[in-house]
């Protein structure tokens, strides 16, 4: 199970793969036509969304919520909300009054959007937790603390390091109440968050972070649940200070060269997770690129011991989901994308005869079904799956067929017929679904069309 | 230790407080106001920016670099005004509509006063007519736009288009940054130049203005 996988890699054991942990989060929305806005603050959409995360990204572990000003919103910063996005901080309630919030203050479960996401929390730990581990993402203290205070804080780690001791010691408190809300919802991993940390130097991390993640991560171990460090931007430098804070994972984004950070990591047996590139790749790129992605990991770091694969940071929400479908099957399938990888790459491809059917002269309708491998890849195999029962119900109606994108003949048919995401769905030589999976009416309706 | 690399200390080493002292010193002994911000000020901020390019200062140290340096620049600008010291450029910067990040936005339009360009410093959340009116208002050289999310990038093209639109894309340098930005989008998007950090900004500007 890749709850199980998932573990053992946070456990340091050897695994037989690297496990893949996908960072939906207002990308989650995308697959169901919900908008960021309403897949962070409407409980039904997140859990709808979250499920088709699960189902068509297959993932060994996935995070509840990605979003950084939820403790943010609960301590007063106000907050702009975008349809695409996450919400931007817009105003820190400690920018002109520089004090420690009163112990007060401390998120309730009953604050902010805390009843919506514990609520999810626990539909998804029913559903899906007994294969898939759920992360439950913490805002870090240092940019909890700076959603607080602005840009200050970094003039007042000079001026103040008094104050900025306090603020930190007030911001593990609030994460430490995350936490315990967080677990008694089912989360397997608690992860904190902190893109900041990439802003300060290892010397400041020492002064100011040592002591504020140690007691966070030992914390979780008190509570028996597995810690994750999540940081973006280029941290190169404080990767090993970070390690000695003794997370049992840190996940890093692709500005950092996740192979030479590993040989840090390996160092204090420390998982590391990543990096994906986020824009070039998953945003922009194609599914060869996804793959390709993924393999370089896995080859650069010569082991899948110690390595999760997932995104550099949160998915953009128009990440197209191909794009992801194609990331999970190389980290589930490494040596048969890898074949199909040299073979999409190599040049005797075009020497391979492939003789299209005479489409407009067929004697009954023909679905062509073209997959990464439908018994590897869900979303391939819930296109086939609606495919063969319709054809079941109907027999002799249509033809269908599927080609296996692992196989060097069908990669030159993909490329005869002009194929550019897979799955994808041809009627009569004619893209009908890519990617989004028809119900069996929508399907048949369309394949009753040519007959 | 001259009264002028002093100066260039406070700076380096962020002592705001403390700067007023060496620069009141220097006036006495009979420099210029030109020479205490190119070989104390501008000289200072120079080492934080190759300290910067090579890892070896972070945010927070520039920061309060520069703060030192806008309280040097405060405290002699009267004389620069008076002896007529000219900008190296006039640069219109903003993080674009929809996106509220300013701490890369804001290293880049100090790193760039501490190189002695005037800069106008628009902010977080700029629509494209306020990045061309005020472009055409202070006779800008260029135009510098922020963006740290990839849904914000796409708006980078929007104030491009509109440029052209009105006949103006000719009449200013368009640089863009920002951590999902990359030179291919830049150059997709009818830009200029792309830099990945404030120090290269600093460079490329010094190049082609």
């Amino acid at each position: 199970m890749g709850k199980e996988l998932l573990f053992k890699s946070l456990r340091h054991e050897k695994t037989e793969r690297a496990p893949w942990v996908p960072f939906a989060g207002v990308h989650a929305g995308k697959l169901l036509g919900y908008n960021a806005t309403e897949v962070l603050t409407d409980k039904d959409k997140l859990f709808e969304s979250l499920m088709e995360v699960n189902k068509f990204y297959q993932p060994d572990g996935q995070p509840v919520l990605f979003d950084l000003q939820v403790e943010a919103e609960i301590l007063g910063c106000d907050l702009k909300w975008d349809e695409i996005s996450p919400p931007t901080v817009s105003s820190h309630p400690l920018q002109t009054e520089k004090r420690i919030p009163c112990d007060c203050k401390i998120p309730t479960k009953e604050d902010g959007r805390l009843p919506i996401i514990l609520e999810v929390m626990k539909r998804m730990k029913k559903e899906v937790g007994d294969h898939t581990a759920l992360y439950g993402l913490i805002t870090g203290p240092f940019t909890l603390a700076s959603h607080l205070r602005g840009t200050e804080i970094f003039m007042d780690m000079f001026d103040d390091e008094e104050y900025v001791k306090q603020l930190l010691e007030f911001c593990v408190k609030v994460g430490k109440a995350m936490t315990d809300y967080y677990i008694e919802a089912g989360m397997d991993v608690i992860s904190f968050v902190d893109p900041l940390v990439s802003q300060i130097s290892p010397r400041h991390f020492k002064s100011f972070l040592s002591t504020p993640y140690q007691t966070l991560f030992d914390y979780c171990r008190e509570k028996g649940v597995f810690s994750s460090f999540f940081v973006c931007g280029d941290a190169t430098k404080n990767i090993e200070v970070m390690c000695q804070t003794k997370p049992d994972c840190i996940s890093i984004d692709e500005n950092i060269d996740i192979v030479e950070a590993k040989k840090i990591t390996d160092l204090y047996d420390v998982t590391i997770g990543g990096n994906i590139q986020l824009t070039i790749t998953m945003l922009h790129g194609n599914q060869q690129d996804n793959m390709k992605a993924v393999l370089d990991i896995i080859e650069g770091c010569q082991t899948t011991k110690n390595l999760i694969i997932s995104p550099g940071c949160d998915m953009p929400y128009d990440c197209p989901p191909e794009n992801v479908i194609a990331v999970g099957q190389a980290v589930r399938d490494y040596e048969k994308t890898k074949k199909a990888l040299e073979n999409y790459q190599a040049q005797d491809l075009s020497e391979i005869e492939i003789e299209l059917p005479d489409y407009n002269s067929l004697d009954k309708p023909l679905v062509e079904v073209f997959t990464l491998d439908s018994t590897t890849c869900a979303a391939c195999g819930y296109m086939m799956n609606v495919c063969n029962e319709v054809y079941n119900e109907n027999k002799g109606v249509f033809d269908l067929k599927e080609y296996r994108f692992t196989i060097k003949e069908n990669i030159a048919r993909c490329m005869k017929l002009g194929v550019k995401h897979l799955p994808s769905l041809y009627i009569n030589g004619k893209l009908k679904w890519s990617s989004i999976i028809p119900n069996k009416k929508e399907l048949f309706d369309e394949i009753k069309k040519y007959k | 230790m001259s009264i002028l690399e002093t100066i260039k200390e406070c700076v380096i080493n962020g002592k705001m407080k403390e700067i007023q002292e060496p620069i009141t010193k220097a006036k006495e002994e009979g420099y210029s106001a030109k020479d205490i911000l190119n070989e104390g000020l501008i000289a200072g901020m120079e080492v934080i920016g190759k300290e910067w390019e090579k890892g070896e200062v972070f945010v927070p140290e520039v920061l309060i670099a520069a703060r030192a340096l806008n309280k040097g620049l405060d405290l002699i600008e009267d004389d620069l005004v008076a002896s007529g010291v000219e900008y190296k450029g006039t640069v219109v910067i903003g993080t674009v509509k929809g996106d509220l990040h300013d701490i890369g936005k804001n290293l880049v339009a100090l790193m760039l006063k501490g190189a002695g360009f005037k800069v106008i410093d628009i902010g977080v959340d700029c629509k494209a007519e306020t990045f061309i009116e005020t472009a055409l208002k202070e006779e800008a050289d260029v135009i510098a736009m922020s963006s740290l999310l990839t849904t914000t990038m796409m708006y980078m093209q929007t104030v491009i288009d509109e440029l052209k639109e009105k006949g103006l894309r000719d009449k200013f340098k368009v640089i863009c940054g920002g951590a999902p930005v990359t030179d291919e989008f830049v150059k997709k998007v009818g830009g200029d130049f792309y830099t990945s950090d404030a120090v290269k900004a600093v460079d490329l500007l010094k190049q082609v203005l």
